[in-house]
């Protein structure tokens, strides 16, 4: 069990939950020794006691947090959001000018997007008077008179001599790193090098932007902030990503929780619990199966009726069913090679030994099946290749007497013509030789 | 009407309970308290079935919705509440764009009453649960009055997470289980008819508030609470009555199941 977590929340509700927790958790050893660790504060309701004592094992068990730390992408458009990016809460909370101070020193960090407009320029760099965060943290800082440095080593070279200050206004509206911050004298320095910005925010850049550039729930605050009647709810449904059909789907990525195996409190609907074989995706591959095969032997049963048409419908109906059934498969290459075509057979049991290798009649049947292709090639003069198929036809069924000697006849005549052929090329050359000197 | 419990199965228990019956206490219950155990057991059958064919939350919300508000007014002994459940299933999947196929819906229902059953050959039984489902979509859609479309929890509650994680350190918010947990216990509330008997943004609320509550996560405080400023109608006791529920819903999984 987490004992950090834990000991967070028995410090919130205090000695009664603690006392409970002992006692529903009695047979969990995994409490039994953080016991000693835990400690005791206020109260809360008795029902919720009980409950998060109960359910204690799965709320804090470490394999329950599935969620992984996912950064926020940047730069959504208002009308291509996928989701509705709404003013950070604690402006509609009103929340007081020093906790926010506080909370804002306590939770900035290096490497996070800071955005403010330039309100003073020395030699040395330019003052910045923070307005919005952009990146790493989303929270309303305007109105709490936060001023960032950028010292001017912090400004990338523009590759000119010009001193890099001149490229700067008072008034722009800058995107900058966070570089350092010093929370007991309250000051903070930034930076336009993109190094300084964290990892997952790298591809944000850094300088001067445009008024359209500031962060979307910036400028959905400040229209929140000079119109009380907008409150949380209207402005969420205003959103246009809140009307996103696949929001929720969205969201769940971004949060990182499963829908597939979605976590639930009840005891029997843990994840762990649920069997493979019981799913819908299984259940239809093991009756599709049952389904074709019955197809199979009723078309079995045509083809030795002598009823060769209903036996192939027999055989396509199962494959339509279950594709690439292997004994559809089999039973239809059978078929094939018994009326001639040749070639579909050989397509058929290769597909039926893609999945099952070792399947005696797909091997069998191949093998004879490739030795009346080989013989057509001879027939073609093609001797090379039948020579290819009649050793892959041995090597499927080693024990076939004319794969054997089909195989001993051509290697036989292929050497007689390849003795005959060099003495024709020698012949050739001494002609040649023969016609130069002349 | 003879459902699919009866001809699934011989042998589940409590699936079908005789009138009158005495509960595993061995009391005699009273007929609504008998109901909403069965009405318990059904939603249990609707959210397994719906992991099992990978439906996602909404869709498993509003075959629950469907199924409570069908039997708002119906009397359970009317229909084969398990065949109710099976139609708003698929009835779910066609409103919320997650297309299920009855073949689907029937061969994990199968396996459900008959636990480790081969699956059901292609014969006149399969035909006539396949029927059977179709038919009792449309008595849902004539008891609804076609009214099947529902506003619900979930798209509120992920857009509060994302709020309220704004206003906690990320490293806190990282090791906390919050998400999960609130979604957990939003999944659970289609359990019971709370679900259509509070408004969405409440249930989001509640849940949301619960789940911050079990871990111990303090949130700042300003001239209003952030579960005030989410929802301006919402007060502590709507916030406490959906928990209530909710909690009854827990304890009703030990004496159910």
């Amino acid at each position: 069990m987490d004992r950090d977590l834990l000991r967070q929340c028995v410090t919130y509700h205090g000695e009664s939950l603690f006392n409970k927790l002992k006692c529903e958790q009695t047979e969990n050893p995994d409490f039994q020794a953080l016991v000693s660790d835990l400690c005791k504060a206020s109260y809360e309701s008795t029902l919720v006691e009980q409950f998060i004592a109960r359910k204690a094992d799965i709320l804090f068990c470490p394999s329950w947090k599935t969620t992984a730390v996912k950064e926020e992408e940047h730069d959504e458009e208002e009308a291509a959001e996928p989701y509705a990016v709404m003013p950070p809460l604690e402006l509609f909370m009103e929340v007081s000018y020093d906790e926010r101070r506080a909370m804002l020193y306590r939770d900035l960090e290096r490497g996070d997007i800071v955005v403010g407009r330039i309100n003073n320029i020395r030699e040395y760099g330019f003052f910045l008077t923070l307005l919005s965060t952009a990146g790493g943290l989303k929270r309303d800082i305007e109105d709490l008179d936060l001023s960032a440095l950028c010292h001017i080593r912090e400004i990338p070279s523009t590759g000119s001599h010009d001193d890099p200050l001149s490229y700067y206004q008072i008034g722009d509206f800058i995107r900058a790193g966070v570089k350092d911050i010093d929370r007991y004298q309250e000051k903070i320095t930034v930076s336009l090098h993109q190094a300084s910005v964290s990892r997952s925010l790298e591809h944000i850049k850094l300088g001067v932007i445009a008024r359209e550039e500031l962060p979307v729930h910036y400028s959905r605050s400040l229209s929140a902030a000079s119109d009380s009647t907008e409150t949380y709810e209207p402005i969420l449904r205003r959103c246009h990503g809140y009307h996103n059909p696949s929001v929720v789907d969205y969201l769940l990525e971004r949060v990182g929780i499963s829908d597939t195996h979605p976590p639930s409190l009840m005891r029997g609907l843990q994840s762990k619990l649920f069997q493979e074989d019981d799913f819908a995706s299984a259940i239809r591959k093991k009756q599709s199966t049952s389904w074709a095969l019955k197809c199979v032997r009723a078309g079995v049963d045509h083809f030795k009726h002598g009823r060769h048409v209903e036996a192939m419908n027999e055989y396509n109906k199962a494959l339509e069913i279950d594709t690439n059934n292997v004994e559809a498969l089999v039973a239809r290459g059978a078929l094939y090679a018994n009326k001639g075509s040749i070639m579909k057979a050989i397509s058929d049991f290769e597909l039926a030994l893609e999945s099952s290798p070792d399947h005696r009649n797909a091997k069998k049947y191949l093998c004879q099946t490739l030795v009346e292709r080989g013989k057509q090639l001879e027939e073609q003069e093609k001797l090379v290749t039948a020579e290819g198929l009649y050793r892959r036809a041995l090597s499927l069924d080693d024990t076939n007497p004319e794969a054997q000697d089909a195989l001993h006849k051509i290697t036989d005549t292929i050497q007689v013509m390849a003795s005959l052929h060099s003495v024709y090329f020698r012949l050739e050359i001494s002609t040649t030789i023969v016609k130069q000197a002349f | 009407m003879e459902g699919p419990s009866s001809r699934l199965s011989e042998a589940r228990d409590g699936a079908v309970q005789p009138a009158g019956g005495r509960d595993a206490s061995g009391e005699v219950e009273s007929d609504s308290s008998r109901d909403v155990k069965t009405h318990f057991r059904v939603c249990r059958f609707i959210m397994e079935t719906g992991v099992k064919l990978g439906m996602r939350s909404v869709p498993v919300a509003t075959a629950c919705v469907l199924y409570h508000r069908f039997f708002e007014r119906v009397n359970i002994s009317s229909y084969e509440p398990y065949l109710v459940a099976m139609s708003c299933v698929y009835l779910a999947g066609k409103v919320e764009e997650q297309h299920i196929r009855t073949r689907d819906i029937i061969n994990v229902s199968h396996r459900y009453f008959n636990s480790g059953s081969a699956p059901l050959e292609c014969d006149k039984e399969f035909w006539d649960l396949r029927d059977s489902v179709v038919q009792c979509e449309l008595l849902i859609l004539r008891q609804l009055n076609f009214h099947v479309s529902f506003e619900h929890p979930h798209k509120y509650l992920l857009h509060y997470l994302l709020s309220v994680k704004s206003l906690v350190n990320r490293h806190a918010w990282s090791r906390t289980p919050v998400a999960e947990t609130s979604w957990a216990l939003l999944r659970d509330c289609y359990h019971g008819a709370m679900c259509i008997r509070h408004a969405p943004q409440h249930i989001a609320i509640a849940t949301l508030y619960l789940a911050l509550n079990s871990y111990g996560v303090e949130l700042p405080v300003g001239e209003k609470e952030w579960w005030q400023v989410l929802c301006e109608d919402v007060t502590r006791a709507d916030i406490d009555a959906v928990i209530s529920d909710l909690l009854q819903l827990y304890d009703m999984e030990a004496k159910c199941i």
